[in-house]
C-alpha cells in the first residue's frame, strides 16, 4: 500500500513539474526565439506540437496519478485498505473536510483551466493569451502541493516560513527539471534541420535556458535550505536515520545533476554558436544527452522525494551512531570555531570550484583548487582532533522518557536498588562495595556526568564501561527503567553543581531543574508550562508561612509580571496547612508533594538558611543562584533585568518530550 | 568576466547546499507536545476536561481521543473535538472522576496526512 502511494506521489510530481515546465518552457524561452528567427525557420512550428503533445500527456499523467494519490491517502488517514477507503467514502471524507482535499479539488480547478488554455491556444490569434493564462494557472497548481506537505501542518510563523520554502522549492524543481524535456525537444528539432539558423536559434535557447536554470537552481536551494533551517535536524539524525540516509542519497543525486548542468553551461553551451556547422550539430547530440541525464536523476530525485513523505513514525525513532568518536563543539573555543567555520567554508568552496572548472576544462586553475582544499581538509582535521569524544551507537538518542518528576522518582528506587552498591547512595562512588573494587566507582555528582550525553550513559547502563569495571544492566532493567535511572542521577548531579552558581546571570547552561507538577488555589501547573511564559524564579523554602522576602516579592509583582518573570515559591520540608497561606497575588505558593520534595530540596545547600532562590531560563536550567544568608538578594529592578536577558537567550538544547507512541 | 560570475554563483549556491545538508527535515508527524493534566503526572483534584497539544495541526474528521479508567471504562463523555481556535489543540470532556488511575488514547492525523497514536496516564488524588 506504501508502494501505491509513493508511485502516486512520484507519478504526480513528476507531471505536475513537467506542465509547469512547458509553459514556463514556451513563456521565457521558446516564444522569444521564434520571435527572432521568424519565418525562415521551420523548427519552431514543429516544437510547438511537440509541446502541446507533452502537455496533454502530462495532464493526463497528473489527474490519474491525482485520483491515486487521493484514494493512498484516504486508506492511511482511515487505516483502511485501498478498496475498502473507496467503496466506503473515506475518499469522499478526504475529500470534502480535510486540508490535503481541500488543496486537492483547488489544484483539479486549476488543471481544467489549463486545458482549456491549451484548446483555445490552438485558435488563430490566441497562442500568446493563452501561453500565459496557462502558466498563471500552472504555477499555483505546482506550488499548491505544498499544501499537502509538513510547512502547511506546522503551527506559527515557523510554520509559514516552512511553507514559503517548500513553494519556492517546488517552483525551482518546474522551472529546472521542467523544463529539461523541452529543452531536449528543442535540441532535436534545430539538430534534424542543422542549417546556419536552426544552430543560431538553438544557441539562444541555449544561452537562455541557462539563465533560467541558474534562477531555478538558486530558488531550489534557497527553499531547499529554508525549509530544512527551520526544521532544525541535526547530524546525527542525518547520518543515523533512514530518513536522514534517504536525504542524503536525494543530495548526493541532486549535486550529479547539477555537475552535469554544469558541463552544459561552462563547456558545450558556448561553443555551439561558435563551432561550425557540423561541430556545432555534434555539440547539440552532447547537450541533448546531458540534458537527458539531467531529467532522469531529476526523476530518480522524484522518487525518492516520493517515498521521504510517506515514512512512517517508526523511522522518525533514535539516530544510530556509526562511528566510534563524535565531535564535542561546546568545548572548543571561539577561535577554534571561527578557524573551524572559516576552513570549513574553504575547502567547500574549493570543493565546489574544483568541479566547476573540471566542467569548463579549465584544469591548471582546478589543480590550484585542489591543493585548496587539501590544505584546508588538514587544517580542519588539526582543529577536531582535540574535540574528539568517544562515542557509542546510542550517543545522539533523545531519552525516551522525559525529565520530569514521575521519570526521576521512578529511577531513584531503581538506583537504590542497583547502583547504590557501588555509586553510593549520595552518588558520590563510595557505596558499601567501592572499597573493594581495583576501578573505583565514578563520582555521579562531578560536572563530567553531564558533559557526556544522555545516550553516553544509556550506552553505559546498559552495556557496561571500563572492560567489565562496571556491569551492563541491559538484561536486568528495561529500557524505560535505563532512562528513569540516568534522569535522576543527572536530577541529583544537576542539583550538587547547581551549588557553586552564584548571583550573577552565569553564560553557561548547567543545571537543569526537572518538570514537576504542582497545585495552588486549586490551579494546576507545571514547570515547564510556566516556562513557556519566560523565565521563572524558583523559590525553595522550608519556612511555613513564607517569610517577608514573598511579601516584598508580591508588592512589586507588576514590575516582574511586566518582565515575564513568574515566581514559584515552593515549601520542601513539611506539609503547609492550605488555611495559613498568606494571600499573595504574583508569586505561586505551594508545597511539592512529597514525592519529588527530596530532588527540589537537593537543589538547597546546608548553608542556605531559611530559603534558596534560583533563577531559571526559559530551559529551566538555573542561570543566578541567591540566598538570604548572603545578603545580596536582587531588588525587583534587578530582577526584572535579569529577566528581560533571559528571554532574549536562546533555549539551550532542550531534552527531547517523549514521543507518546 | 560573465565566467567568473557564473562560477562564483555556482560555488555559493553549492556551500549553501552543502550548509543545507547538515541539517534533516524532520518532524512529519504530529507528536504530543503535552498535555493537560500533564503526561504521567498525580493531581490532587479531579479535572474536567483532558487536553493535549500537539506539534502540527489537526484533521477533525480523522482525530479522536478517549480516556478509561483501570476497569476499561469509557469515562470521556465521547465529544473529542479540535479547540475551536487552536488546529493543534484535541480536548475532551471527563465524567466526574473518583481517584484513581486514568489512560488516555489518542489517535490523530496531522493536517499533512500522516496518522499518529499514543496513550499515557495520569493519576487523580492520593496516589
Amino acid at each position: 500500500m506504501d508502494l501505491f502511494l509513493i508511485a502516486a506521489r512520484a507519478v504526480h510530481f513528476a507531471a505536475t513539474i513537467s506542465l509547469a515546465g512547458v509553459f514556463v518552457f514556451e513563456c521565457f524561452i521558446a516564444a522569444p526565439v521564434s520571435a527572432r528567427a521568424g519565418d525562415r525557420n521551420a523548427v519552431p512550428a514543429r516544437l510547438g506540437r511537440h509541446l502541446v503533445r507533452l502537455a496533454v500527456i502530462s495532464l493526463a499523467l497528473l489527474l490519474v496519478s491525482g485520483a491515486a494519490w487521493l484514494l493512498a491517502i484516504a486508506s492511511n488517514m482511515s487505516g483502511q485498505p485501498l478498496a475498502a477507503a473507496l467503496l466506503d467514502g473515506a475518499w469522499l471524507i478526504v475529500l470534502t473536510q480535510t486540508r490535503f482535499g481541500e488543496a486537492w479539488l483547488v489544484r483539479v480547478g486549476f488543471a481544467a483551466a489549463i486545458a482549456i488554455c491549451v484548446v483555445i491556444g490552438r485558435r488563430r490569434g490566441w497562442a500568446v493569451t493563452a501561453r500565459w493564462a496557462a502558466l498563471l494557472f500552472a504555477l499555483p497548481l505546482l506550488a499548491g502541493i505544498a499544501w499537502a506537505g509538513h510547512g502547511a501542518a506546522t503551527p506559527g510563523a515557523a510554520g509559514d516560513l516552512h511553507l514559503a520554502g517548500d513553494i519556492l522549492h517546488l517552483l525551482g524543481a518546474g522551472g529546472w527539471l521542467g523544463t529539461l524535456l523541452p529543452f531536449t525537444l528543442l535540441l532535436i528539432e534545430a539538430r534534424r534541420d542543422g542549417d546556419a539558423p536552426s544552430l543560431a536559434s538553438a544557441g539562444r535557447a541555449a544561452r537562455r535556458f541557462s539563465v533560467l536554470a541558474f534562477v531555478s537552481v538558486a530558488l531550489l536551494l534557497f527553499g531547499g535550505f529554508v525549509n530544512t533551517w527551520f526544521l532544525a535536524g541535526t547530524v546525527p539524525a542525518l547520518i543515523g536515520t533512514g530518513y536522514g540516509r534517504l536525504l542524503l542519497a536525494k543530495i548526493t543525486l541532486f549535486l550529479a545533476t547539477l555537475v552535469i548542468a554544469a558541463v552544459n553551461l561552462l563547456r558545450l553551451s558556448p561553443r555551439v554558436a561558435a563551432a561550425g556547422r557540423g561541430a556545432g550539430a555534434r555539440v547539440l547530440v552532447w547537450m541533448r544527452r546531458n540534458a537527458l541525464a539531467e531529467a532522469a536523476l531529476g526523476l530518480a530525485v522524484l522518487a525518492i522525494v516520493a517515498a521521504l513523505g510517506t515514512l512512517p513514525p517508526g523511522l522518525h525513532a533514535e539516530p544510530g551512531w556509526p562511528f566510534p568518536y563524535r565531535v564535542e563543539f561546546a568545548g572548543l573555543s571561539l577561535a577554534v570555531k571561527v578557524a573551524f567555520a572559516l576552513s570549513l567554508a574553504a575547502g567547500g568552496a574549493a570543493a565546489v570550484a574544483t568541479v566547476a572548472l573540471a566542467a569548463a576544462g579549465r584544469y591548471r586553475t582546478m589543480a590550484a583548487c585542489i591543493a585548496t582544499g587539501i590544505v584546508a581538509a588538514g587544517v580542519l582535521w588539526l582543529l577536531l582532533r582535540p574535540a574528539l569524544e568517544p562515542a557509542y551507537p546510542t550517543s545522539f538518542y533523545a531519552p525516551a522518557e522525559p525529565y520530569s518528576a514521575p521519570s526521576i522518582i521512578a529511577g531513584a528506587a531503581v538506583y537504590t536498588a542497583n547502583c547504590a552498591l557501588c555509586h553510593g547512595a549520595s552518588g558520590k562512588g563510595d557505596g558499601p562495595a567501592a572499597a573493594g573494587l581495583p576501578v573505583h566507582p565514578a563520582n555521579l555528582t562531578e560536572a563530567h556526568l553531564l558533559a557526556h550525553t544522555p545516550g553516553d550513559l544509556f550506552w553505559w547502563v546498559g552495556n557496561g564501561k571500563g572492560n567489565g569495571a562496571m556491569p551492563g544492566f541491559a538484561a536486568t532493567l528495561t529500557p524505560a527503567d535505563r532512562w528513569d535511572v540516568i534522569n535522576f542521577v543527572r536530577a541529583r548531579a544537576a542539583a550538587v553543581l547547581s551549588h557553586d552558581i552564584d548571583a550573577t546571570l552565569s553564560g553557561r547552561a548547567v543545571a537543569q531543574v526537572p518538570d514537576f507538577a504542582f497545585e495552588e488555589g486549586g490551579t494546576q501547573h507545571t514547570l515547564n508550562g510556566l516556562l513557556r511564559n519566560g523565565p521563572v524564579l524558583l523559590i525553595l523554602t522550608d519556612e511555613a508561612p513564607p517569610g517577608g522576602r514573598l511579601t516584598a516579592l508580591a508588592a512589586v509583582g507588576h514590575t516582574l509580571t511586566e518582565a515575564d518573570l513568574t515566581i514559584v515559591a515552593l515549601e520542601t520540608a513539611s506539609a503547609v496547612d492550605e488555611a495559613s497561606r498568606p494571600n499573595l497575588t504574583a508569586p505561586l505558593f505551594a508545597t511539592a508533594a512529597s514525592a519529588i520534595a527530596p530532588i527540589l530540596a537537593s537543589f538547597r545547600s546546608p548553608g542556605d538558611g531559611g530559603e534558596t532562590e534560583l533563577l531559571l531560563d526559559r530551559g529551566g536550567f538555573v542561570r543566578a543562584r541567591w540566598t538570604a544568608v548572603n545578603g545580596n538578594l536582587p531588588d525587583a529592578a534587578r530582577l526584572a533585568d535579569f529577566a528581560k536577558t533571559l528571554a532574549r537567550l536562546p533555549v539551550a538544547a532542550p531534552s527531547h518530550p517523549g514521543h507518546s507512541e | 568576466m560573465v565566467a567568473v560570475m557564473r562560477e562564483t554563483i555556482l560555488a555559493a549556491s553549492a556551500a549553501v547546499l552543502m550548509a543545507s545538508a547538515s541539517i534533516e527535515p524532520a518532524q512529519a508527524h504530529a507528536f504530543l507536545d503535552h498535555a493537560s493534566p500533564a503526561v504521567g503526572s498525580a493531581v490532587p483534584t479531579a479535572p474536567a476536561t483532558v487536553a493535549i497539544w500537539y506539534t502540527q495541526d489537526l484533521e477533525p474528521a480523522f482525530s479522536s481521543l478517549t480516556v478509561t479508567n483501570q476497569a476499561g471504562q469509557r469515562v470521556d463523555l465521547g465529544n473529542a473535538q479540535i479547540a475551536p481556535a487552536q488546529p493543534n489543540e484535541l480536548q475532551v470532556g471527563l465524567k466526574p472522576l473518583p481517584p484513581g488511575t486514568y489512560t488516555v488514547t489518542w489517535h490523530v492525523v496531522s493536517v499533512d496526512t500522516h496518522p499518529t497514536q499514543g496513550t499515557f496516564t495520569f493519576t487523580v488524588g492520593g496516589g
